[in-house]
């Protein structure tokens, strides 16, 4: 298991982790989230010793994190590098050289890697001449040759087509399948939620929410409702105080409730005004959970929601 | 995994990637032709080492040939005499360029004779066969007049050529060996100190060193490129100097100085030295860089001081290889690696203190990689414009 624990670093006045705390298990995908600027890249450079933190540690396996430790994990970093001439089967092998491959092994896996990667043939190109996706693609394969126990990916899947997308995600619940732990930052928050179990929100340098994704939402004080009245004004919800629509289209209306509201009353009412043909009551989406925690803001239901519910 | 086998996969990369690369392969092919070039070129060019071929027309007066091959020694002028049947025979010899000049001279010496070129008179040749048939004429009179030869032979030796501080084929080549030492070095330097350089600001621009440093250690990593394009250098340095010497040994240019066998692993040891005390420097000065122009920037005391200290040796050394200049350069580990094999080569310094100046410029290598891979930590990873070298330290900082 990776721990976080209190995390805290200045780059002069700028604060770019104020108390970081977090933990990463075996076999669990975690969605790392939070606004630009928010200290992932920061968080995730303190764990693999790229950046010194002021304060806090951050421990494997119950262990302060050192080089040993850091041979079992693979990183790839937000800002992509590899050697742009080097060819890519080679490059592949390197790095799994450096995380204590022996030659042939690492030869092995840097083939294998490549055919998963669906780059089988291009094994003796040079890095540059492969496209912007294949590129990315072999960086993921950097991360993964040297069958690490912990995976940080920043930002994996900007910038590549469904394809690519598919791809890497089907690679990243292999892996966590086969008990890697999976850190990864994104702002595709559809994506997230689709494939991690936890999320770990950190905003200002601070973790505001953390957990599995369910639990989140079950804990959240908003939920939408779904009504669709055919035959009525639209004028049944009116004077009903604790709703807030967010969209109408003909008989259909989107609310934002508190979970605390009693929703049979409101059955009822709708079942006056017309024939009820959808009544549907869900948790948040992921993004409103994001935005909840990352918008200081006192009463939930009242957080700017329009902006990010389409 | 351990930090030597971290090290070695970081200089083995280097060497595959640069050693296979086409820049690499052709300044090898090209240090190589130059070298031979330097030696093969002069002996076609100037054909110094060929006789030159004068035909005589038969009869010819007894003596003649001898007294030409005698003189001949005497120019330092190779010549072969070749003789002819008749004037039409020596004719088309002079045509077809088989010898450069034609001399026919009565074989009893009756008369002076005469010398035929075939378009344009050569002095040397001319002086050589006018000389002879003087002699040979003068002789036959003086003869005739009953001078014994014993006594014509005492007037005709020549006068013994002498120098107060004669010049050895030896000397030659030991002020050659200094320079070319001393060129190589620099170019060494130059060329292997700047591929690091360039390597480091790669790996920064290109961002593989933020995957790189997530298992290898900052040190190790700029040890090892280090060590890696130096090995290429010292490969190089060997095609060089085998190229030399096979090309001395072979054409036979000039006389290789005893001390060839224990100079050449010293120049290879300054090499060594010289190019890792300045690749270090180069090395972590371009790591504050983020682009290659700032790089060149960065970088300029380290050539100011690597062209000043190649001055002094080349100067200092070469006018007093024992004299104070040569004396004080020898213990400072910029100036060492030029200055000890150029002293070495005019035999001017003692095995002691070659060891003692080995020992300090090691100590300064030792010193400028702990300073430098610990700025080199602090800088590699910042992408945000040029750094200062303190705040690198600082940065770098525990």
């Amino acid at each position: 298991m990776l721990e976080v624990i209190d995390l805290a670093k200045r780059y002069g006045p700028v604060v770019a982790l104020d108390g970081a705390t977090f933990s990463a298990r075996p076999g669990r995908i975690v969605g790392f989230l939070g606004p630009n600027g928010a200290g992932k890249t920061t968080t995730m450079r303190c764990i693999f010793g790229l950046a010194r933190p002021d304060r806090g540690e951050v421990h494997w396996q119950g262990q302060p994190v050192d080089r040993a430790a850091r041979l079992r994990f693979g990183y790839m970093p937000e800002q992509r590098g590899l050697y742009p001439r080097m060819r890519v089967g080679e490059q592949l092998s390197y790095f799994a050289q450096q995380h204590g491959l022996r030659r042939r092994d690492a030869d092995a896996a840097a083939a294998r890697w490549l055919e998963r990667m669906g780059l089988g043939n291009r094994s003796k190109s040079k890095l540059e001449e492969l496209s912007h996706g294949n590129q990315q693609r072999v960086q993921l394969a950097v991360a993964l040759a040297h069958d690490p126990e912990l995976l940080v990916l920043d930002e994996p899947f900007s910038g590549l087509d469904p394809i690519g997308i598919a791809t890497m995600t089907d690679v990243v619940r292999e892996r966590a399948k086969a008990g890697v732990g999976v850190v990864f930052s994104s702002h595709q928050l559809d994506l997230v939620e689709d494939v991690c179990e936890d999320v770990v929100i950190i905003s200002r340098g601070r973790i505001v929410a953390a957990g599995a994704i369910d639990e989140l939402k079950a804990r959240s004080g908003r939920r939408h409702l779904e009504i669709e009245v055919v035959g009525s004004d639209g004028t049944w919800l009116d004077g009903h105080g604790e709703l807030t629509v967010i969209q109408r289209s003909g008989d259909r209306v989107k609310l934002l409730v508190r979970d605390d509201v009693d929703l049979d009353p409101l059955l009822a009412r709708a079942r006056a005004a017309g024939e009820v043909r959808t009544f549907a009551y869900q948790p948040p989406k992921l993004s409103e959970l994001f935005m909840e925690a990352v918008t200081p803001a006192a009463d939930p239901a009242k957080a700017p929601v329009a902006e990010v519910i389409p | 995994m351990s930090r030597w086998r971290s090290i070695w996969l970081v200089a083995r990369r280097e060497i595959l990637e640069r050693g296979r690369s086409r820049g690499f392969i052709l300044s090898i092919g090209f240090t190589t032709l130059l070298v031979v070039g330097s030696f093969v070129l002069p002996a076609v060019l100037f054909g110094d080492k060929q006789a030159t071929k004068i035909g005589v027309i038969q009869p010819e007066p007894p003596g003649l040939t001898a007294t030409i091959s005698t003189m001949s020694a005497q120019l330092d002028r190779k010549v072969e005499v070749v003789p002819f049947a008749d004037e039409a025979a020596a004719d088309a010899g002079l045509t077809d360029e088989s010898v450069a000049a034609v001399a026919e001279v009565p074989a009893d010496l009756s008369g002076p004779g005469s010398i035929r070129f075939a378009k344009e008179s050569d002095q040397v040749i001319t002086q050589l066969v006018t000389a002879s048939v003087v002699a040979l004429r003068t002789q036959a009179v003086l003869t005739e007049a009953g001078v014994s030869p014993a006594e014509l032979q005492a007037a005709q030796h020549p006068p013994t050529v002498d120098a107060l501080d004669p010049q050895t084929d030896a000397d030659e080549s030991r002020f050659l060996f200094a320079n070319i030492a001393a060129v190589l070095i620099l170019v060494g330097i130059f060329s292997f100190g700047y591929t690091v350089l360039t390597g480091v600001v790669e790996e920064k621009q290109s961002r593989v060193v933020e995957v790189v440093l997530s298992t290898v250690r900052p040190r190790d990593l700029l040890m090892g490129k280090v060590l890696g394009i130096g090995i290429l250098g010292l490969v190089q340095l060997g095609v060089f100097v085998a190229a030399a010497l096979g090309t001395a040994v072979v054409t036979d240019r000039f006389t290789l100085p005893a001390t060839t066998p224990a100079a050449i692993p010293l120049l290879a040891l300054w090499f060594i030295l010289g190019y890792a005390l300045y690749s270090t420097a180069l090395g972590f000065l371009g790591a504050l860089a983020s682009r290659m122009e700032e790089a060149s920037n960065a970088s300029t005391p380290v050539t100011m001081i690597a062209m000043a200290s190649y001055f002094v040796a080349v100067i200092g050394v070469i006018n007093d290889p024992s004299g104070p200049v040569a004396q004080v350069a020898t213990y400072l580990p910029p100036s060492a690696p030029f200055v000890v094999p150029m002293r070495a080569a005019f035999d001017a310094i003692g095995p002691v203190e070659i060891l003692i100046s080995i020992a300090v410029t090691v100590v300064g290598i030792w010193v400028l990689f702990s300073v430098g891979a610990r700025v080199y930590a602090g800088a590699v990873l910042q992408t945000a414009g040029r750094m200062k070298v303190r705040d690198a330290w600082r940065s770098a900082g525990e």
